[in-house]
Order: structure tokens, then C-alpha cells, then sequence
């Protein structure tokens, strides 16, 4: 560094370069000593005037010196500036003017038509600077808002689960004596930290969530699970945008997480869905770190995957759709999060892999496994699912061939076969070459020898065979936007018993398993109903609803998903004021309520005397 | 003729003392050759006497830079070799030194490096210059570095002539001043005198001026802390002249006070009980003894208008927020949004009503910070028709029709670096890149003069804060302070060797504090325009100032990232707060000085303890002993970082409230 520095403290312009430009202006055959003496001159002047143009830089505060800063050095030199250097595009050559005693160098300007310059649409007059107010601190705390930076970046969060003794020199970070994202330094300050006193229990945080805070979650789950499709899109853009999640985080992965427990037992395809796209909304947040809630995540994303059965109706619903995406989010997760200590992403091939293989699981499974493998990437399905295609092969014989005729089982054949078609392609390419036979595809991959190999065939001639094949080999990713939106949500109940009485308790009551997850220790009864006559809802209640109890059937009485009100319950689709709620463990949240209030009257009389300026607009955001 | 010419040449050739003679004889053959186009004759004698054409040219060179030689003070017939030596010796000499007196004698190392360097240069050892640079340069301190980037870009004696440089300038006419107690300027007199080290002892004497004082040589962290200016330190006699830094006495608002109190009795207790903690709000009814005379500069006599905005300002500050170290304030963050790097400078009017912002392309804007909004005065036909001894005559004359949120104003050729808004929110002054002040109606909403006598660029302008006065600081190294209604200049305060970058007026309106790029701060008199303090410690340009509330302190923030506070009695440094990570552009006391907040280019608001500093001054120091004084740099001066999205932090305000205003313009990552 200091040889580099050393070489731009005492640099000159090459001579060479001296030579080149006096013969681009016409002197030729310069001197090696004229050469030398004026790159050292101009190097000297050049240095000069950017001394001034810096200058200039500071006071217009800005980080970068632009070619105005330079212009305007040298007018202050008395010396004419460059013209034209400005220009954006192509200010070489310079085309050169004399006359008057004046020289001036100019690039080249186009002439233009008058007619076409009048008849073009006139262009987009540039946005207007505008001013944006913003709270940047309130009583030396700073807000979670969009305009503020994270409070912990990404880079601090990932920190801080590799090392449980940053905690306190986190809280320190955010207090403000150094930026957040100057990670290296903050690095420095715990390694030396975590010398000094080795044996330091970590401090008990406590989660208190602001009102605020509650009232968003409340919105957001809401949302997110509410009949309401532009609320929802909404609401997922918030939790892929906000910064300021990082506290809420654990709250809105447990609701993900227990969404989908007690939603795979209802077979409720919908919600699993909204659940999912919650899921890749926190997924696509650029300011958290889920590392902390893959235990939660994973496990509630791959059931998504290959949960035997996701719907009511799986010969006719498309749970395929929700498979795909699932296996997409557990793809993301494991691109994003696996490490050599958690090993997600082996973990997660082994687990898939082993679905493929065996026989006893359901054809959906499998589906949903090969989903999972495919979207892990050409390498995972070279060694965890080529070897296996035998053992599927035999398996989908003996579905399509076998006498029981079952069309479900059907359905998942042929979309077995399709995903097979979109990921095994590029990875039979580099195994095979097309002169080899059907009868080596039949040895190699059995029942679907011959599937495969036309496939492969196809692919080698770069045959795109209009309609058929190839539609099918890019199934359009979608987003899942249901369309069957309303009648999913309601899928059919077995008639709740008692349709007509929003009994909160009862639920709570029948379910003896809450009490096995000692983990939420404060239960807290799900405050008053929202209920009002008329207004259809969901009510579930998702308390430490323990996995066990997926296996056996549920039965009506204590079904988490309640259709309240005394409308039919089969009348979804006249959605008044549908809603779902999602009741939490949402202990200590009121806790800090009264002192946010206060803290709320207190603060007013500070801030009427200012008024955000009414011209709030701009279209570049922060 | 060829043959003539060259037979000595070739007898001289083999006498190796006598070389020198015979290759000017050669020369001049050969330019004579050249002078009259005998081509073939030359060649052949060039190639016969075995004459390189840059070996001609090496003598030629020399021989004219011989001729060019001017008496100057770099002038001397040392050796070049010899130089590397001495300063090595020096070197050696101060580390052998006790440590107490190490530290001290080490701040000589820059001083005779760069002399040394300019004076090799100067008489043309530009080889052993660029040795000698290359060999010693990491040596000198960090924050020397750019300064000695500028000193390498010097490489030859021309580029030493002419005063276009600014750096070799100020070392060619001033000394370099060093402070050092006696004991450690003994041990250096003694020994430059033992071994006869006449060229270094010429350079100390030419150069440097060595200001000695009585008493323990100060530590690493006060030389540091007070070094960095552009000529070393400040000498003792500088900072002798008396200050008045008290403030006037405020005009009598009472009456208008007792008129405009709103609440009952309930609501009068609490205040009276806090007027009397807050000492900013009581009546000075005793002069303060450190206070100017009121009548010492002429100052505009308080209109209607100001005893109404006074009053105001009073009963708003009783509903101030105490800020300390549990309190911390509030900061609304006004950003400027599809700036596109234009945002130049930002200023808050005092009650923080209004927002000027100026731009690089030589527009101002105004915004209301308020829901009332801007609005121009009448026409002079329908000025005329108002009723001019109506209660709300001031409400009358504006035409409501041309009510917006903000106004532009254009006037300007150049970039705008500076604003300022008078403080009855009447004017607005702003300077420009084209050399110019104006003078801009906040009613009219044009300009109404432009003021020209700086030929430079000007970087700051700022109203004194009883309106009438305003000071610019320009690139023509110069300040200025004018009278509104004066179209030249009533004080030019010149001293600073490089740009002044920043002004501020004292509250009471009797100083002038400027910054510079030579990295000193200076006060100056209004009275005599006589500079009475220099106060050095900046490593770098000085780009912001601000007087505490009660006029005792000053704090300066610059390039180099550091914030210093500053004791205007004594002019020595009070605190060094030091958190930023790049240019700190502005800085603002709370109203009651007990937080001091400042902003920058790291796009962040830093928040500091004032009232610790207060605290744990060191009162009863003799300050003419600079050992004796005491830096506070503790980091739990800093109460608080807020750090902003990629928004640079270009103006800072505390309301009357105390709530922290700032603004920036939003710059997109690219």
C-alpha cells in the first residue's frame, strides 16, 4: 500500500503521452527532452488546477469531482475551459476551431429536423427536487422507517448468530458509536470484547414490540391471509421491503410456521399458499437474516413440498402449483443460508433424495421431492436423483399399468413426468450423446428408459415442437395467483357444529394438546372476539398446536379454522367482510403500551411547532 | 572549418580535468554550426567528438538555469548528497533525545524536510530531491500527506516562481512556527552548534521560528492536537488581545411578553420556575463584565416588527425541551429529493419558518417550513389602496394569489455555496461561484443588490445575527464584512494564507470567526478589523463554525473530520471530538448550549455532551503555558450517532423548542 501510494504521490505524465498528443496537434517529431520537460510542466499545472477543482468539490459537498469542478478550475485560472467535455457521449475527437484569436475545441453536433424534433411527442420534463421530511430520531432513538438505514444490517445480524457474545456490543453498535455496516471494525471491537471476559451470560432479551409494532403485525398477518387480494399484494411488499422487520421477525416466522401445521391438517390449499408467499416475501427482505428461524422456516416450507396431501380435492386441485413454489423457496433458503455448520442444503437433498427412493410414500410426495431436487440445481439431480430413476420408474409402471385405477395417483404420474421433463434434460446432456440407444436408456433408467430417451432426443435435435412437448417443458412459473381464490379459502367444512355461536373458548377447551409446547408459557386468551353479525371470519388459533396430531384426522369440534357468523358457511364467495384472524402468542406485547403512550403525550408538545412541508412527492424514493 | 575546431577538441578530450571546459567549447561550435545550417559539419562533429544530442541538452539547461539564477532564499552551494545525511543525523539525533523532549523536537522534522526538499529542488538537484522525498516522506505525520502531495507536484526551479501555489508560497514568506519549552530547545541549539551543522542551522534560522516557553515540554496528544496548520502553531503573542466574548444586553420585551400571555395562572408557575433555571432566558440585568459596550458597533435599531418576533421568540422558548445526556433530541430530516447533486447549501431561518437552499446551477429556493405559505407583496397600485394605519397592515400588503410552497429565485451565473436568512426572515443573502453576494426580498421576491469586490469564488455569507451586517469568506483568501446598505466592503480581514472557507458571526455581533484551507481558525475585531485570535488544530480545511449560545465558546468542524471546541478567552482547545469519518459540514447548539450537533459528508448526525465539556474544563490553567492545557477526547462526549440513508447532512438547526431540524439532499447509489 505504501509503494502505492507513493507511486500516485510523486506521478508525472508519461512522455510518451506528451509526444502522442503534441502530434495529435500537429507539432511532430518532439524531443525526448522537450517531451520530458513539458510532462513534468503539465503534470505540475495539472496538479494544480485539480487542487482547485477539489475545491470546489468540497464546497459543493459532494463525494465526487466532476468536470464542472474542473471548468470551473480553470476559470478561475483565467484560463478558457474545455467546452463540450461535459458531453456524455463521445467527446473524442474534439473537432478543433481558431478564429478571433480564440481556439476552441468542440465536438460535433447533429442538425436536427425541425419537423420531426415538432412532431415528436414532447419528452418527460425531469422530476422536480422536492423536499421529504422524515423522523430521523425521536428522543435519540431512531425509528424503523424506510427513509432510515436498518437498524442491524444484514451483515451484523449474520454476525451475531455466528457469535453469540456480539449481543451486547450489537446493542452498543445500534446505539450509535459506530456504523452499523462497518462491519470490520465492529469485528475488531468484539473479537477483543470477547478476550476480555470469556464466561458472559448472555443477556435475556426481551421482546417488547411498540404499539405500533402490534398494530402492524396485526395488518400484516391479517393481510396476508385475508380474502382481500390488493391488501395482500400490499402487504407482502411491505415485508419484502421494510427495513425495520428485525424485530418482528420472530413473530411473523412463527405465524408462517404454525399457519402451516395446523393448515396442512385442514388440507387448506389456499392458505398454504398465502403462507408461502409470506414466507418468500421475508425470504426477498435485503435487510434480515433468517438464519435464526430456519428451524421454524424449514420444516413449515418443505411440508409444503411433500406433505402427502395439501388439498381437498387432489384430483383436482392444483397443489402441483404450491409444491413447485415451495421447493422454489426451499432452493432460495438453501442458496442463501446453507453453511458448512448447519449443512441445510445436504440435509435438505438427503430428506428428498430419500423420498424418491422409497416406495410407501405417496406419489405427491414424490412429486413434490422432485421439486425440491430440481430447483436445488443440476448437480443435486445429477447424484441424488439420476441414480434413482429406476426405483420412480417402477413406481409409475405400476401405476399406469397396475390394475388399480386410481386417478389421483394417475394425475401425479403425468406430473411427475412433466417435472422429469424440466430438470433432467440438461443433466442427461452431459451423460449421454445421441448416438447411444433406446436400449441403453432402458438399461440405465428402466420403466422410463424410453420416456427419457425421446425426451433426450428431442432436446439434442434442439427439436421445439410447437405446442405439446415444449409447453410443458417450461411451465410458467407461477406466481401463485390463484384463481380459484374464493372457493379455496372455505374449503369445506365438515359443518362446524355449532355455525351460529362464536365461542372462542370452546376451541380452546377442546384441545388438550396445547399444553405440550411448555415453550409459550404465557397463554393468552384470545382477547375479544372482533365478531361482528354478519361479517364472515376465520379464526385461527395457532398456540403450540404440536405436530403429532397431523396424523390423526382432526375432527369438527376443535378445528382451528372457524367460519364465524351466521351466514352459510359454504357462501365464500359473497365476501363481505371476510375475515381471518390469527391468534398468537403475543405475550408482553401490551407491556409497553401505557409507556408508549406517555411517551407519545410528552413528545407532542415538542413537535407542533413543526409541520411536514405539504409538497411530499418525488419519484425518487429512499 | 570542421577541422579547425576539431583538433583541440580531441587533444582536451584525454585531459579529464579540463572536461568541462572543452564540452562548453563544443557547445558553442556547435551552435554556431546550427545557427548558420551547416548541417553536414555538424553531424560530423558530433559524431567525431562522440556528443550525444542529450548530453547537449543537459548543458544547454544548465547553463541557461545557470544564467536565470535569482537571488532567493532557496539559493545555496551545499551538496546535494550532503542532505540526506543531515536529516538522517537530525533524525538520529532526536531519537537518541530523552523521551520527555522527543515528542517536542520531532514537530522540527517536518518543517526542515519541506525546506530542505524546496531548497534541493531549487537549485536544480532534482534527482536528489525526488531521493530525498522518497526516502523520508512516510516519516512525516498522516495528515501531512496531502500537503506533501502537493509538494512533489513541485519538480523544477519555474515551477517555484510565480505565486500561483499557494502551499510553497506561504512556506517561501512565512516562518514555520514551532512551540517548544526551553529545555528542549536548548538541547537542540546545543547540539546543531556542536557539529557545526551550518546549513541546518541556516535553514532553522531562515525558516522557522521557534517560540520557547517556560515550563514541562507537552505530551504526544497536545502537540498533535494543536498542530496541523499550514505554518505550524500559533506563537504566544497572537492569542494576547482581550475578548469580549460576553453578550449584549438583550432590548426589554416584558411588556410584550405579559401581553401575549395566554394561559391562566396554572400555566404561569411552571414557567417562571424555568426561566429562572435557564439562564439563556433570564433578563441580563447586570452587565456582564466580558460584554462589549452595546454602543461599540454601530447596531440597527430594533423595529416593531423585532420586539414582536423577540417576544415570540421568548414564550416559544419556555416551551423548550431540556437536552442532556438522558434527554436527546428529536431530529426531523428534511431531505431534497431529484436533487441530482445539486443541493449546495441549506439554511434555516431562526424560527425556523423558512428553508433556503441553493443549487450548482445558480438558483435559490425558499421553502416554508410552515403550513403558512409564501406569499409576494402587491403591486404598488393596490399598495397604494391599503389602509396604512390598519392593526394587520403587514398581513394586507401580500397577495394571497401568490401563495405556494416554495419560490425560486435566479439570479446567479455560477453555483450557489451559500445562503443565509436575515433574522427577520426579510432577506436572503447568497453567494455564488461568479464572485458575487445578493441580496434577495423575501417579499418581493427578487433580487435587490449585488455586491461585487471579491474576484474569487465566494464560499460562505452570513447575516450577523442583529441583521444589518453579513460577512463573506471567498477563495481570494480574504473575508469580508459589508454593511447591507453599502455597496463596498466596511472590513476586508486578510491573514489566512489560503481560501477562507467559512464566517460566522459572534451573537453579539462585535467578531468574526473565519475558517481556512491553511487550517486555522481565526477571530477578528469588528471594531479595528484586527485578527485576535489564530487558533490551529485542524489537520485539514475548516468548513463550518458556531458560536456557543452564550458566546464563550466556538467549535469548528472540517475536512479532516474532526470537531473542535474552541475557548475564545484564551483561544486554546477545549475538547476534540472526534466520531466522524469524513467532512463535517455543518454544526449547531442546542438553544441552551448543552448539546452540540454536527453532520457531514459520512451522512450521518452526531450528538455531543456540551454541557460535560463545560464540566470538566480545566478553568484554572495558565494558558500561555501550552503544557498546561488540557484536551478533553473522551469518547462519552458522544451521546448519540443517527445515521442517514445515503443523505449527506448539509444543514443543522435547532428550533426554539430544541427540536433538531437537518437537511441534505437524498444522493442515489450509483
Amino acid at each position: 500500500m505504501a509503494s502505492d501510494k507513493e507511486s500516485r504521490v510523486g506521478s508525472v505524465l508519461p512522455a510518451e503521452s506528451v509526444k502522442v498528443i503534441a502530434e495529435s496537434v500537429g507539432v511532430s517529431g518532439l524531443s525526448d527532452e522537450a517531451s520530458s520537460f513539458l510532462s513534468e510542466d503539465i503534470s505540475y499545472r495539472l496538479k494544480l488546477i485539480i487542487q482547485e477543482a477539489e475545491k470546489l468539490r468540497r464546497h459543493s459537498k459532494r463525494k465526487r469531482l466532476t468536470c464542472s469542478d474542473f471548468d470551473t478550475a480553470l476559470q478561475m485560472k483565467n484560463i478558457e475551459p474545455v467546452y463540450g467535455i461535459s458531453n456524455k457521449d463521445g467527446h473524442i475527437p474534439f473537432r478543433h476551431a481558431s478564429g478571433g484569436g480564440r481556439e476552441i475545441y468542440f465536438t460535433e453536433e447533429k442538425e436536427l429536423d425541425l419537423h420531426s424534433v415538432l412532431g415528436d411527442s414532447t419528452p418527460k420534463i425531469p422530476v422536480d427536487v422536492s423536499l421529504k421530511a422524515h423522523w430521523l430520531c425521536i428522543d435519540g432513538i431512531q425509528p424503523s422507517l424506510p427513509e432510515n438505514p436498518p437498524p442491524a444490517s444484514k451483515e451484523l445480524q449474520k454476525q451475531e448468530i455466528l457469535d453469540t457474545s456480539l449481543k451486547q456490543t450489537t446493542a452498543q453498535n445500534r446505539l450509535g458509536h459506530k456504523r452499523p455496516h462497518q462491519d470490520s471494525s465492529g469485528k475488531h471491537k468484539h473479537n477483543h470484547h470477547k478476550h476480555k471476559d470469556l464466561v458472559k451470560l448472555k443477556n435475556l432479551a426481551t421482546h417488547e414490540l411498540s404499539v405500533e409494532q402490534q398494530y402492524y403485525y396485526k395488518e400484516i398477518t391479517e393481510s396476508c391471509v385475508g380474502p382481500d387480494e390488493q391488501k395482500r399484494s400490499e402487504a407482502l411488499q411491505s415485508l419484502q421491503q421494510d427495513p425495520g422487520l428485525h424485530q418482528m421477525l420472530p413473530r411473523f416466522v412463527a405465524f408462517a410456521a404454525e399457519g402451516v401445521k395446523i393448515n396442512v391438517v385442514q388440507n387448506n390449499l389456499a392458505l398454504l399458499i398465502y403462507l408461502m408467499r409470506m414466507v418468500k416475501s421475508l425470504l426477498d427482505n435485503q435487510t434480515i437474516y433468517l438464519d435464526k428461524y430456519l428451524h421454524d422456516l424449514l420444516p413449515a416450507v418443505t411440508t409444503c413440498v411433500v406433505s402427502r396431501q395439501l388439498c381437498l380435492r387432489p384430483d383436482m386441485d392444483n397443489h402441483w402449483a404450491l409444491r413447485d413454489f415451495a421447493a422454489r423457496l426451499v432452493a432460495q433458503i438453501c442458496r442463501n443460508y446453507s453453511n458448512n455448520t448447519n449443512n441445510v442444503q445436504a440435509r435438505i437433498t438427503k430428506k428428498f433424495s430419500k423420498a424418491i427412493q422409497s416406495e410407501k410414500v405417496a406419489l405427491s410426495t414424490q412429486y413434490g421431492a422432485l421439486a425440491g431436487l430440481g430447483e436445488l440445481g443440476t448437480e443435486v439431480v445429477k447424484s441424488s436423483l439420476l441414480p434413482y430413476i429406476c426405483i420412480l420408474g417402477d413406481r409409475l409402471k405400476y401405476v399406469n399399468e397396475g390394475s388399480a385405477l386410481n386417478s389421483i395417483d394417475k394425475i401425479a404420474a403425468e406430473h411427475i413426468k412433466k417435472q422429469l421433463i424440466k430438470y433432467l434434460p440438461p443433466v442427461l446432456k452431459s451423460f449421454h450423446n445421441s448416438t447411444e440407444s433406446v436400449e441403453e436408456f432402458n438399461v440405465a433408467y428402466g420403466y422410463l428408459g424410453p420416456f427419457l430417451y425421446s425426451m433426450f432426443l428431442q432436446k439434442e435435435k434442439g427439436l421445439t415442437s410447437a405446442g405439446g412437448l415444449q409447453a410443458v417443458a417450461t411451465p410458467a412459473r407461477s406466481t401463485l395467483q390463484l384463481s380459484q381464490r374464493p372457493a379455496q379459502i372455505l374449503i369445506q367444512q365438515p359443518a362446524p357444529s355449532t355455525p351460529g355461536t362464536p365461542h372462542q373458548t370452546s376451541f380452546l377447551t377442546g384441545t388438550p394438546s396445547f399444553q405440550r409446547n411448555p415453550s409459550i408459557s404465557s397463554m393468552t386468551t384470545p382477547s375479544t372476539p372482533t365478531g361482528v353479525s354478519g361479517a364472515q371470519k376465520f379464526v385461527i388459533v395457532s398456540q403450540g398446536r404440536s405436530s403429532t396430531s397431523i396424523s390423526s384426522a382432526p375432527i369438527a369440534s376443535n378445528s382451528l379454522v372457524k367460519v364465524v357468523g351466521p351466514s352459510q358457511p359454504q357462501g365464500p364467495t359473497t365476501a363481505g367482510a371476510q375475515k381471518i384472524v390469527l391468534i398468537q402468542g403475543a405475550s408482553a406485547v401490551n407491556s409497553e403500551d401505557g409507556a408508549a403512550t406517555s411517551n407519545n403525550q410528552a413528545r407532542t408538545s415538542v413537535l407542533t411547532s413543526v409541520t411536514t412541508p405539504s409538497s411530499i412527492s418525488g419519484k425518487e424514493t429512499l | 572549418m570542421a577541422t579547425t575546431s576539431e583538433d583541440p577538441v580531441e587533444s582536451v578530450k584525454k585531459e579529464p580535468g579540463s572536461c568541462q571546459y572543452d564540452k562548453q567549447t563544443l557547445v558553442a561550435v556547435l551552435q554556431f554550426l546550427r545557427k548558420h545550417n551547416l548541417k553536414g559539419t555538424e553531424s560530423l562533429l558530433k559524431e567525431e567528438a562522440k556528443v550525444s544530442e542529450d548530453d547537449l541538452k543537459t548543458e544547454e539547461d544548465k547553463k541557461t538555469e545557470v544564467s536565470q539564477a535569482l537571488a532567493a532564499v532557496y539559493k545555496s552551494d551545499d551538496d546535494p548528497s550532503l542532505f540526506e545525511d543531515l536529516y538522517q543525523d537530525l533524525k538520529t539525533f532526536i531519537d537518541s533525545c530523552l523521551d520527555v523532549h522527543k515528542v517536542e523536537l520531532s514537530t522540527i522534522l517536518y518543517p526542515v524536510f519541506v525546506h530542505m526538499y524546496l531548497e534541493l529542488v531549487y537549485n536544480g538537484h532534482q534527482w536528489n530531491a525526488s531521493q530525498f522525498y522518497s526516502r523520508f516522506w512516510q516519516d512525516q505525520d498522516e495528515h501531512r500527506h496531502e500537503d506533501l502531495a502537493r509538494l512533489t507536484s513541485v519538480r523544477q526551479k519555474e515551477h517555484m516562481v510565480g505565486s500561483d501555489n499557494q502551499l510553497l508560497e506561504s512556506f517561501k514568506t512565512s516562518k514555520f512556527i514551532l512551540r517548544m519549552s526551553r529545555d528542549s530547545y536548548t538541547h537542540l541549539k546545543r547540539h546543531l552548534q556542536e557539529k557545526r551543522l551550518s546549513s541546518l542551522l541556516t535553514i532553522v534560522q531562515d525558516h522557522l521560528f521557534i517560540d520557547v516557553f517556560d515550563g514541562v515540554p507537552r505530551t504526544q496528544q497536545q502537540i498533535q492536537a494543536s498542530g496541523g496548520g499550514l505554518t505550524g502553531e500559533v506563537d504566544r503573542d497572537a492569542n494576547k488581545a482581550k475578548v469580549l466574548y460576553g453578550l449584549l444586553r438583550e432590548p426589554d420585551v416584558q411588556i410584550a411578553l405579559d401581553d401575549d400571555e395566554e394561559g391562566g395562572d396554572g400555566d404561569e408557575k411552571p414557567k417562571k420556575k424555568k426561566s429562572k433555571k435557564d439562564p439563556l432566558l433570564m433578563k441580563k440585568s447586570k452587565n456582564d463584565p466580558n460584554a462589549p459596550a452595546p454602543t461599540r458597533i454601530p447596531l440597527p435599531e430594533l423595529k416593531d416588527q423585532d420586539h414582536r418576533d423577540r417576544a415570540l421568540g421568548f414564550r416559544e422558548a419556555k416551551k423548550r425541551v431540556k437536552l442532556d445526556h438522558n434527554h436527546l433530541p428529536s431530529i426531523c430530516f428534511y431531505t431534497f429529493v431529484n436533487s441530482f447533486h445539486g443541493v449546495t447549501c441549506v439554511d434555516v431561518s431562526d424560527d425556523s419558518s423558512l428553508m433556503a437552499a441553493g443549487f450548482s446551477d445558480g438558483n435559490l429556493r425558499v421553502w416554508s417550513l410552515t403550513p403558512q405559505k409564501l406569499r409576494s407583496m402587491k403591486g404598488v397600485d393596490d399598495l397604494d389602496i391599503i389602509d396604512k394605519e390598519a392593526d394587520d397592515v403587514m398581513e394586507r400588503i401580500f397577495d394571497d394569489r401568490t401563495a405556494t410552497d416554495f419560490k425560486s429565485l435566479s439570479g446567479h451565473k455560477g453555483a450557489v455555496y451559500s445562503a443565509s436568512i436575515s433574522p427577520d426572515r426579510a432577506y436572503l443573502l447568497s453567494a455564488s461561484e461568479d464572485g458575487t453576494v445578493r441580496l434577495w426580498s423575501l417579499q418581493i421576491w427578487s433580487n435587490l443588490v449585488c455586491y461585487k469586490g471579491h474576484n474569487f469564488p465566494v464560499w460562505d455569507v452570513r447575516f450577523s445575527p442583529h441583521g444589518y451586517y453579513f460577512a463573506s469568506a471567498s477563495h481570494d483568501r480574504t473575508a469580508r464584512v459589508w454593511a447591507t446598505d453599502h455597496h463596498q466592503p466596511v472590513r476586508i480581514f486578510a491573514g489566512h494564507l489560503s481560501d477562507v472557507d467559512c464566517c460566522r458571526f459572534h451573537p453579539n455581533s462585535n467578531y468574526v470567526a473565519t475558517g481556512s484551507s491553511d487550517n486555522s481558525v481565526r477571530l477578528w475585531d469588528m471594531l479595528n478589523g484586527s485578527c485576535v485570535r489564530v487558533m490551529t488544530g485542524h489537520k485539514s480545511a475548516v468548513h463550518c463554525l458556531e458560536f456557543s449560545p452564550d458566546g464563550k465558546f466556538l467549535a469548528s468542524g472540517g475536512a479532516d473530520s474532526q470537531v473542535l471546541i474552541w475557548d475564545l478567552a484564551t483561544g486554546t482547545m477545549v475538547a476534540q471530538l472526534l466520531a466522524h469519518t469524513s467532512t463535517v459540514y455543518d454544526l449547531c447548539f442546542s438553544r441552551e448550549g448543552t448539546m452540540l450537533a454536527s453532520g457531514g459528508l459520512d451522512d450521518s448526525i452526531r450528538v455531543w455532551d456540551m454541557q460535560k465539556i463545560m464540566a470538566e474544563q480545566d478553568t484554572e490553567a495558565d494558558p500561555s503555558i501550552p503544557s498546561n492545557i488540557t484536551i478533553n477526547d473522551s469518547a462519552s462526549l458522544l451521546l448519540g450517532s443517527y445515521f442517514t440513508k445515503n443523505t449527506t447532512v448539509l444543514g443543522l438547526h435547532f428550533t426554539r423548542r430544541n427540536l433538531l431540524l437537518a437537511c441534505g439532499p437524498f444522493v442515489a447509489p450509483s
